[in-house]
């Protein structure tokens, strides 16, 4: 059986963030042609526990890199490592796959 | 009990004018119901003691204060929808 | 001295609070300094156990609590409002620093707005 795909928005957000599993973290990883490996995980798991204790998406990549840094230190929060991880705009890139809103101040 | 008269609803913040005006006329058959920022009035106002007072269970627990110990009876909607039907007269404030 | 964002609004009901919020989350996203004052009815943001499922909005609590992740320098309350609103440490949330709203607190930044 085929499991449905949760609803998303027009830019591909999941319109419920806890409609979100690790299967639909790889389906929209797919779409933008990313293979997802542990450092990949790693990261979505982080913004998983950073919307269940905050409620909101980091609002920009400056803010999405902080949050990285604050958690994992300076090798990962730092905004190459990500943008290597998660290409084009990081934070809406890795939000999109972790299921969480759209961050509300990425253009 | 008596008849309820006027029921007052007010959603102002202690601090907002209307909360004061609305004390201001409060009768002895009148309830006041308590909904969004107007329950902060539960914690900051001591007037409100005089009448009967109600107070919305879903605005409380957003506000972090369904566990205190509160001057007013909590309701739900439909409850609060009850008491407009059992008043003479409604003003939301 | 950096910038002073006040918060006098209550939460929820209104916009105003957490606009500012995302203001100052934007300023501290620039590096720099940012604090933010509660003062009034906004003093209600620092109540703990906010439970926001029936009202179907997000926490402001648990919003708050991402400002020191995002580099917001102090979170301040005036401890006459605090009085006002019966609001003692017990019921604080961890981390906010009690102070005078007054001219002198003011004076320490080069820059104070309010909410709304």
């Amino acid at each position: 059986m085929t499991r449905a795909t949760p609803e998303r928005n027009n830019e591909g957000f999941l319109e419920d963030a806890w409609a979100w599993d690790p299967d639909v973290a790889t389906e929209i990883a797919a779409e933008d042609g990313l293979e997802l490996d542990r450092n990949h995980w790693e990261i979505i798991n982080f913004l998983r526990d950073f919307y269940k204790e905050h409620e909101i998406s980091p609002p920009s990549n400056r803010l999405f890199v902080k949050a990285v840094k604050d958690a994992m230190g300076e090798e990962k929060g730092n905004s190459i490592y990500l943008m290597q991880l998660f290409p084009g705009t990081p934070a809406k890139t890795a939000c999109r796959i972790a299921g969480l809103p759209r961050p509300t101040n990425c253009l | 009990m008596n008849q309820l008269h006027t029921l007052h609803i007010l959603n102002k913040t202690p601090d907002h004018p209307r909360f004061s005006e609305c004390l201001g006329t409060l009768g002895p058959d009148d309830a006041v119901a308590l909904t969004e920022n107007g329950v902060l009035g539960l914690v900051a106002s001591k007037a409100l003691g005089l009448v009967q007072t109600y107070a919305l269970e879903s605005d409380l627990s957003a506000r972090g204060l369904s566990d205190d110990n509160l001057e007013a009876a909590t309701i739900d909607y439909s409850e609060l929808v009850n008491l407009t039907l059992q008043a003479e007269r409604v003003i939301s404030w | 001295m950096g910038m002073l964002i006040i918060i006098d609004q209550p939460p929820y009901g209104t916009w105003a609070g957490r606009e500012a919020l995302d203001m100052a989350f934007a300023l501290a996203a620039f590096d720099q300094p940012t604090s933010l004052l509660f003062t009034g009815a906004g003093v209600n943001w620092l109540r703990k156990a906010q439970d926001t499922a029936d009202i179907e909005q997000k926490s402001l609590e648990k919003n708050l609590a991402a400002a020191p992740i995002f580099g917001i320098e102090a979170i301040l309350a005036d401890r006459t409002a605090c009085q006002r609103y019966n609001l003692n440490s017990e019921a604080m949330i961890d981390g906010v620093q009690l102070t005078n709203a007054s001219a002198d607190l003011l004076g320490q930044y080069s820059q104070t707005a309010f909410a709304g």
